[in-house]
């Protein structure tokens, strides 16, 4: 029944949700490992990214355009959140964050029927990526390729920053252990800052290039952060490349689990994020001494 | 599960019912005081689910006995559902505004308590409605499972008359069959079955499946399918979807693989926004014809599926291209006001404050026997198109447009194109005779 073709596309499919969740799930448990923050917002800057991503290729008329300046935009509004919001209550109960973000989600999701209408809506691919590309028995949109190679792109210089540059060594280090981060006579602040504008920005820009393969709408929020939040415990909260690796699971297992058993899909990811936090309690690349 | 967690979200912000009165054409939104600590004690009642038990020596409080008739909106207006509860009612206040905010010559006062998508939202603020609200209509529900849930309260308060604007499940009928009931837009049967003759004369002499997993999806297929079988296609395979996918690539392989020259479709809002276009980008519109249920490709949709839709086909009772009198003298008043153009559930609630309209007048009162008899076997003069409350099932015996997507040379780039008009298909009555 199953043959290469449908394993084939499949696997692209898994692979394509896989890199454009963890754009989503960096951002998120970045914000955790350095902020101690439980960012519920994060969907709706998602969502965010795909509504700018819409109205700057309506206005402009250029899907490149909208790719360049949505994810700034979002990159703003993350900044304002941080500056505004999180700042006055760094150090308090986690609670008063969850209730905080969770509230802003709320807002966002409401400005934006405000604002866009409930009617869903979507970024028109550009003629140079649409068509479908051909291979035998095999056929897959051009732009879902694209898709799949910003991403991957993206997330691997991501890595590459993390890990080498001295940037990366802050943040890592930050995400560590802050207060000897703020002795040695770093401006922790700043960086707490920049790594919100940074995640707000991947998130922008995931939201632009799924706006363009689905449907834009309202609830888009919510549906992705349930997965990301997923991928985040999974991969171990605050773990960069724990993130990256359960997204690319959890994308396989979506990809997968819609051959085997449409309906079951969500069970399948619920049920891995059981296993794991069975097996694993601090997630799979998760610092124990963090837990 | 995520259509779990927005309820959460939503459930304080939607307890409380919003009421307006219309006087002399004017909205007037400011309430009297004493509603404020009223409304309050609805919210508490109605979470207690005692509202039934307390509401009785509550209804004389506003009642309808000054001749003003209260309208009680059962609708969503928050959730997936919300662009559909919002446009009733503007079908609905459209009327109201072009007859100084009157009903048969007399005030209104219009209620309204969001259902969201949720069964017990849904009977909870019926019971509101006719209990505490002493509603002499009620208006909506969207949602067909919510339909099925009302069923029982409606008739056990036999208070008032139930105009249903959406909700087409058949089981309405079949298992509800109320005297109180009529339907002001659709059944499912109408949006799928008379299709299927259409398409193996004109399009394929097979076809494959493909729907949104769930009641609707399920009896709009089923439908076609014993349809197309009977005019003597074949269906060669059906393929299910997950409500609120939004990647529909594995499922695109099974249609494809089916090797079937044409594929009948339900998915609606933005599943049917994600289908149709991820159908286009995948290279299926050269291999197969799109055909479906309206609300594959309608007003809310269109914009966003653009040039993916060209070329395919639909069913439904209401399109807004349609050249007849009535139609754009519709579309030109409901497009003064909004800055949209009407869609299906528009006129459903235009339709229903017509029909209310109507059957006041005839029996000069409120009392929901005398409406209901009124109703039975009525004419409407829609802008779908005239159409007739069935005698027997309260369904709306109407014509159904075959309609094809094609560029438009308007604000939106594409829109419906109505190709055929099939003239008031004979209805099933799945036992139900009233």
């Amino acid at each position: 029944m199953v043959d290469a073709t449908t394993l084939i596309r499949a696997t692209l499919l898994g692979l394509q949700l896989g890199m454009t969740l963890a754009l989503v799930a960096a951002g998120l448990t970045l914000i955790f490992g350095m902020l101690d923050v439980i960012n519920f917002a994060h969907g709706a800057l998602y969502m965010l990214g795909a509504y700018f991503g819409v109205t700057v290729a309506t206005e402009l008329g250029s899907f490149w355009l909208a790719l360049v300046i949505a994810p700034l935009l979002v990159a703003v509004v993350g900044g304002a959140i941080e500056i505004l919001s999180l700042r006055p209550l760094y150090g308090r109960n986690p609670l008063y964050h969850i209730l905080l973000t969770f509230g802003i989600a709320i807002m966002t999701q409401g400005l934006v029927v405000e604002i866009w209408g409930a009617q869903s809506l979507r970024i028109q691919v550009p003629d140079a990526l649409s068509g479908t590309l051909t291979y035998g028995s095999l056929s897959y949109p051009v732009y879902w390729m694209f898709v799949l190679a910003v991403s991957t792109v993206l997330i691997g210089a991501i890595w590459l920053a993390i890990s080498r540059s001295d940037i990366g060594i802050i943040i890592r280090a930050s995400a560590h252990d802050t207060e000897m981060v703020d002795a040695l006579g770093f401006d922790v602040s700043r960086v707490f800052t920049g790594v919100v504008v940074f995640g707000a920005a991947l998130a922008g820009v995931a939201g632009v290039l799924l706006g363009a393969s689905r449907s834009v709408n309202p609830g888009m929020g919510f549906g992705v952060i349930i997965q990301a939040f997923v991928i985040v415990v999974i991969g171990g909260l605050g773990s960069f490349r724990g993130a990256v690796f359960s997204a690319l699971l959890i994308g396989l297992v979506t990809a997968y689990g819609a051959l085997i058993a449409p309906s079951l899909t969500d069970l399948f990811m619920f049920a891995l994020m059981a296993v794991v936090l069975i097996i694993k309690p601090s997630g799979l690349f998760g610092a124990t001494e963090a837990a | 599960m995520v259509e779990n967690y927005k309820c959460v979200i939503d459930y304080d912000l939607c307890m409380t019912p919003k009421r307006s009165t219309t006087k002399g054409g004017q909205r007037d939104a400011s309430q009297p005081s004493t509603t404020t600590s009223r409304r309050r004690f609805l919210l508490s009642s109605g979470v207690a689910g005692t509202a039934a038990a307390l509401g009785g020596c509550l209804g004389g409080i506003t009642g309808s006995d000054d001749g003003t008739l209260t309208v009680g909106y059962v609708l969503p207006f928050s959730g997936t559902y919300s662009l559909l509860g919002e446009s009733i009612v503007n079908g609905f206040e459209l009327f109201l505004d072009q007859n100084d905010g009157q009903i048969a010559g007399r005030e209104v006062e219009t209620v309204q308590s969001d259902t969201e998508a949720d069964t017990d939202r849904g009977v909870s603020v019926t019971r509101q409605m006719l209990v505490d609200e002493g509603a002499d209509v009620l208006v909506g529900p969207v949602s067909s499972a919510v339909a099925i849930a009302m069923m029982q309260t409606v008739e056990n308060e036999a208070s008032a008359i139930w105009l249903n604007a959406n909700a087409g499940d058949y089981r309405v009928v079949k298992e509800g069959c109320l005297k109180y009931h009529f339907r002001t837009s659709f059944n499912d049967w109408q949006t799928s079955a008379p299709l299927a003759p259409w398409v193996y004369d004109n399009v394929a002499d097979n076809v494959v499946l493909a729907y949104a997993d769930y009641a609707f999806g399920q009896n709009s297929k089923n439908f076609f399918a014993e349809a197309f079988e009977e005019a003597g296609g074949e269906v060669v395979g059906e393929v299910g979807v997950p409500l609120g996918s939004d990647d529909y690539s594995p499922y695109l392989g099974e249609i494809e693989d089916s090797g079937a020259d044409a594929v009948f479709s339900f998915f609606a809002g933005s599943d049917a926004v994600n289908y149709v276009s991820q159908f286009s980008d995948f290279g299926l519109d050269d291999k197969m014809t799109q055909t479906g249920s309206g609300f594959l490709l309608s007003e809310d949709t269109l914009p966003a599926q653009g040039e993916a839709a060209l070329g395919k086909y639909s069913i439904l009772h209401y399109t807004p291209t349609k050249q007849n009198d009535r139609n754009q003298e519709f579309v030109e008043n409901y497009m003064s006001e909004h800055d949209s153009r009407p869609n299906v559930y528009a006129v459903q609630g235009y339709d229903s404050a017509q029909a209310f309209n109507a059957a006041v007048d005839d029996v000069d009162g409120t009392d929901p026997d005398d409406l209901a008899d009124s109703l039975s076997g009525m004419e409407i003069d829609s802008p779908r198109g005239s159409f007739q409350f069935h005698p027997e099932t309260n369904d709306p015996i109407q014509d159904m447009d075959i309609r094809q997507v094609v560029e438009s040379d308007g604000e939106v780039p594409v829109e419906n194109e109505v190709v055929e008009t099939l003239e008031r298909p004979e209805l099933p009555t799945w036992g139900c005779s009233l």
